[in-house]
């Protein structure tokens, strides 16, 4: 028999949590910290600078999902500003690293949006094409780069572009909800590959007003460039996994925005 | 006591209730059941209420509601009223409970946050706006109070832990208030931390009239130190009594799934044998004194037969052979100073000992997790320095303290075929072993849940199931009943049991002692990285001098066994556990060790 309470129902107020976008600040915390971490591990050679990138760029999407836009980007942003501090090797401009991270979570965080949010994707997905257009206009116009080498080397980025202006935008993030494990890695890895791609095209954007890699550069970029994105969403997909499926089982409280 | 004078004595009339819960229910955010179920119960000022019961009886949930986190924080729904210092715990925030209620959690670890002692406990008096010359002068006051005078400037992780739960409990003491709640303090400490934190809890109670609420599972100390006990099942206040009638009624502690203290389960069956018992006694000096009056009164004849079970003697060659193992640790410490020690195939071997002993990096050199400074590890003849980790880890399996820490996949069922994989072995054996293992450890239902999902005794299964899958000749069980109850440790041990009748070589390392009579046979003592005692556990858990230079004490019935030999047999006659002792005190000895 269903238990009956002999007391009077009570009036619960919640104590306020100190939150960001309905993700708590613990939250964020945490995973800028794993944003951090994840900063000093090097994932492959930014090609002419020396530098590396991060492992992070593999886990900034997942941050979005986790958290939802305003909090994932804020986490991702924190997270890559104290990267370029104590991972200046994985750091090829800091401006462009941490507005790159920030920008990944917040693309991640409105893939599946509800109510007002539902146009969220729009005026980004205008930010990204126009970055898009600046880059490889520049390559073209000011750097003389041949259009087939643009093309070929910036697939990863106009991909993703691609990718988030279509449904594919929203299929991806529903397959994260899904209760089939392949579905979610499936989910993660394609949804990586978009947002990751976003965050690449960016940070390339940005780091190209001062380097301007010349025609070779591009082509060299060709092959490589779509190799380490298989890594980048490889990476997503088997952290995200087991992320996603332990969160789900742990109960632990979910964020108001998040897509899990 | 230095303390009466510095910190302020808390004299109020005990008929006056700290706190008050009147038909309090809750139900945890999108929880079926309620956890708490029209509990109704005064906390009176100056006492100190012992709060038992299983795993899940809502212990921890009502701590909570005391302190106002249930259901400020978590939410849910909340039935009557809940009162603290005359406040009511929803109609005040947190902070303003804070001031009068303190709360001192399982886990030291998890509680201290601070670079200094200092400054772990001036936070939470810094958060209150306590202005800065009170802080100053509060903190040695509750050093003092605690013990740990001299040391603000330490980090806290310099602490040990029954030291690192005394800071905790000093930095609540700090806010002065008219409640301080113990949440399981001591399940994650050694005997000594253990003992370090009932006698500073009584000492405040008793000398500065601190009223405390203090959840455990330690009946014997429960028994010992606590006013009043208030017993919860399945989220309802079954019962509330003085020790003596709480613990005395062991076939209602038993109907609850509690341990009685060993002096109580002592004389309810020496009850039963049909020698009468005018009242239980829950403390070990009563039961001492009882068992002397009872014997004078009754005229009980000891008897001295011979017959009890002394554990097997192995002539097979060594599974395990450890000579003279010395270990330093890069800092310089000198772990194990010369140890030597022979395991051998099909024994159930304890190894006991105080924290710091030695006893995990002793398991660590079996493992090859360490290598020798000096002198060598042997497995089945071969010295570990010629094995790979991998290939030990096939043959001993390890099972640690939180199995949480070792589990990684998300189902039960990859967790188990994980290291399989890993092995190379083929698709049909993986499946193959993956089922067996976990039939054996009863979780083929549950194996497509996440490992997590699962009831912590369950997880610890999970971590057993794969290592049993690898088929190792030896498990080794590192503290594997801490921070579980009763019925919990009770279940683990049995799976160590049947393990042990598969065959398995078995290690357990435990702070448990009393739990161990009915599995162990062998025991080795360490203190200060020697091996003190290598002896079955008859002769060991009787040499009482030796486990406390160790800091550590058998159970009660080797107390009362003791007692009887003092006053009664002439000889030695190592019982070990209540059930020899009260056969014996009835003239019906199940035998008898010399």
């Amino acid at each position: 028999m269903a238990f009956i309470p002999s007391g009077e129902e009570r009036d619960v107020r919640r104590v306020k949590r100190v939150a960001v976008d309905g993700a708590p600040l613990s939250y964020i915390v945490t995973l800028a910290a794993v944003a951090t971490a994840l900063a000093i591990v090097p994932l492959s050679v930014v090609v002419g600078s020396g530098k590396s990138f991060p492992l992070s760029q593999g886990v900034y999407p997942l941050v979005g999902w986790l958290l939802g836009p305003v909090a994932g980007a804020l986490a991702n942003g924190v997270g890559a500003l104290i990267g370029v501090f104590v991972a200046p090797h994985t750091t090829t401009l800091p401006l462009a690293t941490v507005l790159g991270a920030a920008v990944g979570g917040l693309a991640a965080g409105v893939m599946r949006g509800s109510g007002k949010r539902r146009w969220w994707w729009q005026p980004l997905a205008l930010f990204f094409a126009a970055l898009y257009g600046i880059y490889a206009g520049q390559a073209l116009i000011r750097n003389g780069v041949a259009w087939y080498a643009v093309l070929l080397g910036s697939l990863i980025d106009w991909s993703a572009l691609l990718l988030f202006v279509m449904p594919t935008r929203v299929w991806f993030a529903q397959w994260m909800l899904s209760t089939d494990p392949k579905s979610v890695a499936l989910g993660l890895f394609c949804g990586t590959w978009t947002i990751a791609g976003l965050t690449h095209l960016t940070a390339s954007s940005v780091i190209y007003i001062f380097s301007n890699w010349p025609n070779e550069v591009w082509l060299a970029m060709a092959p490589l460039a779509p190799l380490e994105h298989v890594i980048r969403a490889a990476v997503g997909a088997i952290i995200g996994v087991g992320v996603i499926l332990g969160l789900r089982a742990t109960g632990l409280v979910k964020p108001e925005h998040a897509n899990f | 006591m230095g303390m009466q004078s510095h910190v302020p004595v808390y004299s109020h009339p005990r008929a006056v209730a700290v706190a008050r819960l009147d038909a309090v229910s809750y139900w945890y955010p999108g929880g079926r059941e309620p956890v708490l179920k029209d509990i109704s119960l005064r906390v009176r000022r100056g006492e100190f209420l012992g709060l038992v019961g299983p795993t899940g009886a809502g212990k921890t949930t009502l701590c909570l509601a005391l302190m106002g986190i249930v259901p400020q924080f978590y939410g849910g729904r909340f039935f009557g009223r809940a009162t603290v210092a005359g406040l009511d715990t929803l109609e005040h925030p947190i902070s303003a409970l804070a001031k009068h209620v303190g709360i001192v959690f399982e886990d030291p670890e998890t509680q201290l946050t601070a670079t200094s002692i200092e400054n772990e406990i001036a936070f939470a008096l810094e958060n209150l706006k306590v202005p800065r010359e009170e802080i100053i002068a509060r903190i040695p006051r509750v050093l003092e109070a605690v013990r740990l005078e001299g040391t603000e400037k330490k980090h806290p992780h310099e602490l040990s832990g029954g030291q690192k739960q005394r800071l905790a409990i000093a930095a609540a003491l700090a806010l002065q208030p008219d409640l301080l709640i113990l949440d399981e303090p001591t399940s994650q400490l050694d005997p000594l931390g253990s003992q370090e934190v009932f006698a500073t809890v009584r000492e405040l109670n008793e000398a500065l009239g601190v009223t405390i609420v203090m959840a455990s599972h330690a009946a014997e100390e429960m028994a010992e130190f606590t006013d009043r006990v208030a017993l919860l099942a399945q989220g309802r206040l079954v019962k509330t009594g003085a020790p003596g009638e709480m613990y005395g009624d062991v076939e209602f502690l038993h109907e609850h799934a509690l341990r009685p203290p060993q002096v109580a389960e002592t004389f309810y069956m020496i009850n039963n044998y049909g020698v009468g018992v005018a009242q239980i006694p829950v403390r070990l000096d009563a039961g001492i004194a009882q068992l002397s009056a009872l014997k004078n009164e009754h005229a009980v004849v000891i008897a001295s037969a011979t017959g009890l079970p002394t554990g097997r003697e192995s002539t097979t060659p060594p599974l395990l052979s450890v000579q003279n193992l010395h270990h330093r640790y890069g800092d310089g410490a000198h772990a194990l100073r010369g140890v030597s020690l022979e395991v051998r195939e099909g024994e159930y071997v304890l190894i006991i000992g105080q924290n710091g002993a030695g006893k995990s990096t002793l398991v660590k050199h079996f493992l090859k997790l360490l290598e020798p400074t000096e002198g060598k590890v042997l497995v089945s003849g071969t010295d570990t320095r010629e094995l790979t980790v991998s290939g030990l880890a096939r043959r001993i399996g390890y099972v640690a303290q939180n199995p949480d820490n070792q589990i990684f996949n998300t189902t039960v069922g990859d967790e188990v075929a994980f290291a399989l994989k890993n092995l190379g072995h083929s698709a049909e054996e993986v499946e193959a072993r993956t089922v067996e293992s976990l039939e054996a450890m009863g979780l083929l239902e549950v194996r497509e849940r996440h490992p997590l999902a699962l009831p912590k005794g369950d997880r610890a299964r999970v971590v057993i199931a794969a290592i049993l899958a690898m088929k190792p000749e030896i498990i080794i069980f590192d503290e594997p009943t801490t921070g579980q109850d009763y019925r919990g440790a009770k279940y683990i041990l049995e799976i160590s049991r049947k393990l042990h009748e598969m065959g398995k070589t078995v290690i357990v390392i435990t702070h448990h002692l009393y739990l161990m009579p009915d599995y162990a046979e062998r025991v080795i003592v360490m203190g200060k990285g020697t091996k003190l005692l290598d002896a079955p556990i008859r002769q060991a858990f009787h040499d009482i001098d030796l486990l406390a230079s160790t800091y550590l004490a058998p159970p009660q019935a080797v107390f009362l066994a003791q007692s009887l030999r003092e006053d009664d047999l002439g000889e030695a006659c190592l019982l070990l556990t209540p059930k020899e002792v009260a056969a014996h005190v009835a003239g019906k000895p199940l035998g008898c060790i010399a």
